[in-house]
């Protein structure tokens, strides 16, 4: 028998969730005729009376002084519709434990399952049956992961009996057998089917369904980086493997702070006092192209946990995040069959990330947002994680014969299978329904206490070596640990969400907040001690032997021996061909600017330039107390900066600084210079707020589409700008990660390629916080400095040009080295005191920069611009790596940046006003807070602020 | 000169520990992190302290109500010691999470464990993590003394902080001078306006204490403000500003002194 409470507010008093989804349906949907929501929560209990059901509403569920409730009855009865909605069996409701911890506390006996979902009423006369599917379908139920409730469940305990361990009679298939043996499940080609084929008559026998999947899940593109590691063929001619030339970049600039470079979870630099700084990037562009709340989460939680699994455990300190999606107005018929509405995805991403970063305590004080109409093929959902750990723990070491294999944290469920192979494969009208298990809802506090013991446990030696279960789950962590031993481990053993998983689910399930630690025998008391202490569950999975072999037991009966040699080098490596072909784009037709109010306003809302405050107020950006910089400051505490620079150990002045670049359209255009832009403007963010160029590291992540010769083509070049940058400014890539399927096809044969995206990021360290600076204006009559080369002509890809509805085809074209130069002559400047404020150039150009930069201060300014220029390029070119920097009035630019091109292009002003002459006369005279309203406006109508 | 001893209480959620252990010991005081099951298992005693804090965070992830889930489990479990510990005229300082826990154990406004006379509800907004301007009134809260009519500036990070009650109880805590915090405006003047008052709580109320003034609760964070350069706008500001929240942190270790 369940008990069901439903808890409402009270008439009269602010129901926030219904408020917010009537905005959502009011402006999101543009559906009219829901005049008012009211919500409802809905709580579900099996085993105990209705007694004690009225017991825990009275003392847990519903407070009195705003709620009300009902056992087992109705709620919201005058509304003309009411609808529950929940998350479907199997899926993972974190709040359930906290409803059963709570009944325990008190004393409630006999509750075996529990569960809450919410009710939604809505009011209105007209509303259709059309406009309920909508609002259910676009804005409050994902049906991957949730349903409509049309009545009560009988019970809430999941059932099942294990399914068997099968065998694949692998070594007779045909190739046909082969290929469909594959296909949705394991994503490997023909040749890689074969070789597993050929391995399996070697050992004379058939393999077992653990064996094919772990295979195929170690093999998997998101896994082992077939691309990067493929020889190829560029125009005919054989080139290094992706991955080869970056590495080697790194080692020839053998930069001394670095102490790990792609080997662990994460890349390590020195930082100050013995300490080590690490970051680590990722994307989960798959999971939240079809469950973006969701999806975001476990991004959000697989990169944490790739920080708290870098050496033998570190704090993880800030999180990032970067999107990219088609613009929230894009008409519902331009959305591809199988894809969600980027509006949706955009607020439910956000919504995840601030969920999971806000609850683990880890502020998110960095990132950025871009839109191009052909992210509609999948989005692009990066986030990256940064964290602390000693130096003398920053090197991983290597598990010995007979250290056990411990999982701490989360039970494993069916929730997240075949995530690996699926984030490998293209975008399809059936992804959804095929791959809906891959995603799962997260929970970050199972994660947080897991990382407060895992911290505990290192600080008492306890870890001989740790890493996360991501990708791959058990399969994956269990195998890359026991790489040069062998490992063995009993499947049964796992603790389970619910019963019913067969052996190969529990192998490769990628349920979330689960880490494997190796840890010596004689630790294991102390270690489970603490893990209880902390409400961590751990479990001894089996132990690390030294047979170089993976082997796993259910009940007494082997499900999988494989060789670790073949299943780590067995994959033979690909030889690809690339080749990229320049495209021609039209050139835009350009026109006297008559209105330039209406100019600045338009590029100032665009999409790509407005503010996202609305975003950063949604994260807790300033949890941990670390902030030295944060993401928005000046008089009205709206203006941006360019980096976010933290103190990380309280009380010392050490900083470190994040930052990050990136512009999908260049790469359109010309991949190799649009790469350089990337890395010149995720620098150059640092570097305009303090950051010493000489003392940063960085991290790259390409989100590509599906490597067809073209695409590879111009991976190729993006590959090779990283590594010519890397070579001419010092700075080394310690860490990366690509993402190469996102690409749409679709039932017709559309083909959607998205605008290939390298992210760099950037972080570093600096000796004292103080010597930084704001991009928020400070004084009136200051003088207003660019800084650094740029041809104004390069406009193709700006701003501009996109409201002129063209790309164009000439480029910012960035010489690395001649950036260096400005990059260590701005440092000197702000190091020194020399600066009171300085921005970048980037989206939006000068003009969006100077914006900003009176925005923060609230101060205007008065520009000159020389007369041969043209005012609209010399306004709105974005070639990367040039700073507007303010000096106090007197003083002398020559003296600060020597010999480095600069020019004073006018001043600050205390009147509220843009103005700009040429030749001696005004061009234009702007209102600032004109300007604001239309910079702030795309954003706080998508996030209603 | 003596150290009043700190339990920073910690539980699954709570992740504010780190920074309001690091302010109380820049205050003077010797700090413990405590896990709360600890005290159940009664390897730690609150009698040993002199000051109880309850940090910010997500306590068991705010499930049903915030700070809910920690509320029963204290209520439930630790009911004695907390009352001999208040009792004692011991401190108890509850930060954002904290404070909900503190109303949802009762402890405030009327240290009447047990029962809920006031609450915190989700912002008529959503969740706001911005810096805002607090009014200190007049009251007898010992966390605030020497500060009463300053205007402060600290940083919030909510989504349930709107503070709420039924008007007769509003009105006998605004009576008795429990309110201890406003938002502010600009101008220094109470506001119920959205982004000033970023959760629409009544009467802009952000912080109160109980009739004692030796328990406080409040959403803003205190200890996100006791470095200089933990400010958004401290390059804007005097090179000798002393950072806002420090002072509470200072008055409570002073007055714990006595113990």
């Amino acid at each position: 028998m369940i008990q069901e409470v439903r808890v409402i507010t009270k008439q009269g008093i602010t129901d926030s969730k219904g408020e917010e989804v009537l905005y959502d349906i009011n402006y999101a949907l543009g559906i009219q005729s829901v005049e008012k929501v009211r919500t409802a929560r809905v709580f579900r209990f099996e085993g105990i009376s209705s007694e004690d059901a009225v017991y825990l509403a009275q003392k847990l569920l519903a407070e009195d002084i705003f709620q009300e409730y009902q056992i087992n009855g109705p709620v919201l009865e005058d509304a003309a519709v009411v609808l529950e909605v929940a998350y479907k069996p199997g899926v993972m409701n974190p709040e359930a434990a906290s409803l059963i911890k709570s009944a325990e506390d008190l004393g409630v006996k006999g509750l075996v399952a529990a569960d809450s979902s919410w009710s939604y009423g809505f009011y209105g006369k007209n509303i259709t049956e059309a406009d309920l599917d909508r609002i259910m379908n676009s804005l409050l139920v994902n049906a991957t992961v949730e349903y409509v409730v049309r009545e009560s469940p009988k019970t809430l305990i999941i059932q099942g009996t294990p399914g068997r361990t099968e065998v694949i009679p692998i070594r007779k298939m045909n190739n046909t057998e082969l290929l469909d043996l594959s296909r949705d499940k394991l994503f490997l080609n023909l040749e890689e089917m074969k070789v597993v084929q050929e391995y399996f008559r070697r050992i004379g026998r058939d393999a077992t369904d653990c064996e094919i999947e772990i295979i195929a899940q170690t093999w998997s593109e998101h896994c082992v980086h077939k691309t990067f590691k493929a020889k190829l063929i560029v125009d005919g001619k054989e080139k290094k493997p992706l991955f080869k030339r970056l590495k080697d970049a790194t080692e020839e600039v053998a930069h001394p702070l670095v102490l790990s470079a792609f080997v662990d979870n994460s890349g390590v630099i020195e930082f100050f006092d013995g300490m080590a700084i690490c970051g680590k990037v990722e994307t989960h562009n798959s999971p939240s192209a079809i469950e973006p709340y969701g999806g975001a989460m476990t991004g959000s939680g697989g990169v944490f946990r790739d920080i708290v699994g870098t050496g033998l455990g570190a704090k993880v300190l800030a999180s990032t995040d970067m999107f990219c999606f088609a613009p929230p107005g894009t008409p519902q018929d331009k959305i591809p069959a199988g894809c969600l509405h980027p509006h949706y995805l955009l607020r439910r991403v956000v919504a995840g990330v601030r969920d999971y970063g806000n609850r683990m305590g880890i502020p998110t004080n960095n990132g950025s947002l871009h839109f191009h109409p052909d992210f509609r093929a999948k989005p692009t959902v990066i986030v990256g994680a940064y964290g602390i750990l000693p130096a003398a723990t920053s090197r991983k070491s290597w598990p010995k014969a007979g250290d056990l294999v411990v999982t701490l944290g989360g039970r494993t469920g069916r929730d997240g299978i075949h995530g690996a192979t699926f984030s490998s494969g293209e975008m399809t009208d059936r992804t959804m329904e095929v791959n809906a298990s891959a995603v799962q809802i997260g929970n970050p506090i199972e994660e947080k206490r897991m990382f407060d013991a895992i911290l505990a446990a290192r600080d008492e030696g306890l870890i001989r070596t740790i890493t996360d279960c991501g990708a791959g789950g058990f399969a994956s962590a269990v195998g890359e640990m026991g790489s040069k031993t062998g490992a063995r481990i009993a499947l049964d053993r796992a603790p389970l969400k619910y019963p019913g998983l067969a052996p190969w689910e529990i192998l490769l399930s990628e349920s979330q907040e689960r880490m494997v630690l190796a840890v010596d025998p004689a630790h294991r008391e102390r270690l489970l001690e603490i893990c209880r202490d902390y409400n961590v569950e751990a479990t001894v999975l089996g132990e690390f032997t030294d047979d170089h072999h993976f082997t796993a037991t259910y009940e007494g009966q082997t499900v999988m021996d494989l060789d670790m040699e073949f299943l780590h080098n067995g994959l033979p490596q690909r030889v690809m061909k690339a080749a990229w072909k320049k495209p021609v784009y039209a050139e835009p037709v350009i026109k006297e600017t008559g209105d330039w109010n209406k100019l600045f306003a338009e590029v100032l809302s665009h999409l790509n330039v407005c503010s996202k405050e609305p975003i950063i107020r949604l994260y807790d950006h300033g949890v941990q107390g670390t902030n030295a910089l944060p993401p928005f400051a000046g008089v009205a505490e709206d203006g941006p900066n360019n980096a976010a620079i933290m103190a990380p150990i309280l009380g010392k002045p050490y900083g470190m600084i994040i930052s990050h670049g990136l512009n999908p359209v260049l790469n359109v255009i010309q991949p190799y210079y649009g790469s350089l832009w990337s890395a010149a403007e995720a620098t150059a963010n640092a570097v305009a707020s303090g950051a010493n160029p000489e003392e940063m590291a960085l991290i790259d992540n390409f989100i590509w589409p599906f490597p067809d010769e073209e695409s590879l083509g111009a991976l190729d070049l993006a590959v090779d700008a990283c590594v010519d940058f890397s070579r001419a400014t010092g700075m080394p890539f310690i860490s990366g990660k690509d993402s190469l399927s996102s690409t749409y096809r679709g039932r017709d044969g559309k083909v959607i390629k998205i605008p290939p995206v390298l992210c760099i990021s950037v972080f570093g360290r600096m000796p004292d916080v103080s010597r930084s600076v704001s991009a928020d204006f400070k004084e009136s009559n200051s003088q207003i400095v660019l800084v650094g080369h740029r041809n104004t002509d390069e406009m193709a890809g700006s701003v501009y040009y996109d409201l002129l509805g063209a790309v164009g085809n000439n480029l910012p074209k960035i010489d690395p080295g001649a950036l260096m130069e400005v990059f260590k002559a701005v440092y000197r400047a702000i190091h020194g005191g020399k600066l009171l404020a300085c921005h970048d150039l980037s989206e939006g150009g000068l003009a969006a920069a100077l914006a900003e930069m009176c925005f923060g201060g609230g101060l205007g300014a008065s520009i000159r611009i020389t007369g041969e220029q043209k005012a609209e390029y010399f306004l709105f070119n974005e070639t990367a790596g040039c700073f507007l920097a303010e000096i106090p009035h007197g003083a002398n630019p020559e003296t600060i940046f020597g010999d480095i091109p600069w020019a004073v292009i006018g001043r600050t002003v205390p009147e509220p006003l843009i103005t700009a002459e040429q030749s001696g006369e005004t061009l234009f005279t702007l209102n600032l807070e004109e300007l604001k309203e239309a910079w702030q406006r795309p954003m706080k109508e998508v996030f209603r602020s | 000169m003596k150290k009043p001893l700190v339990c920073v209480l910690r539980t699954d959620g709570i992740n504010c520990d780190e920074e309001t252990f690091y302010a109380f010991e820049k205050a003077g005081a010797d700090c413990r992190l405590v896990h709360v099951n600890q005290l159940r298992k009664g390897s730690e005693k609150l009698a040993s302290y002199q000051i109880l804090v309850l940090p910010g965070g997500f306590s068991y992830g705010d499930d049903v109500h915030s700070g809910k889930i920690l509320a029963v489990e204290l209520t439930s479990f630790l009911k004695e010691q907390l009352e001999a510990f208040v009792e004692a005229g011991k401190l108890v300082l509850g930060i954002c999470d904290g404070f909900q826990v503190l109303v949802r154990t009762g402890l405030l406004p009327d240290r009447n464990l047990g029962v809920i006379k006031t609450t915190l509800i989700a912002n008529d907004s959503h969740f706001e993590c911005r810096w805002v301007n607090l009014l200190l009134e007049r009251s007898h809260c010992v966390f605030t003394r020497g500060l009463e009519g300053s205007l402060i500036s600290m940083q919030v990070a909510h989504g349930e902080g709107k503070f709420f009650t039924n008007p007769a109880t509003l009105q006998e805590i605004e009576n008795r001078g429990q309110v201890v915090f406003r938002y502010a405006g600009t101008d220094g003047r109470p506001t119920v306006l959205y982004p000033a008052n970023p959760n629409g709580s009544l009467n802009a109320i952000a912080g109160i204490c109980d009739s004692t003034g030796r328990i406080m609760g409040m959403m803003p964070h205190p200890e996100r403000y006791v470095e200089r350069t933990q400010h958004p706008n401290w390059r804007r500001m005097p090179a000798d500003t002393v950072p806002h929240g420090l002072a509470i942190f200072k008055n409570a270790v002073d007055y714990a002194r006595q113990f």
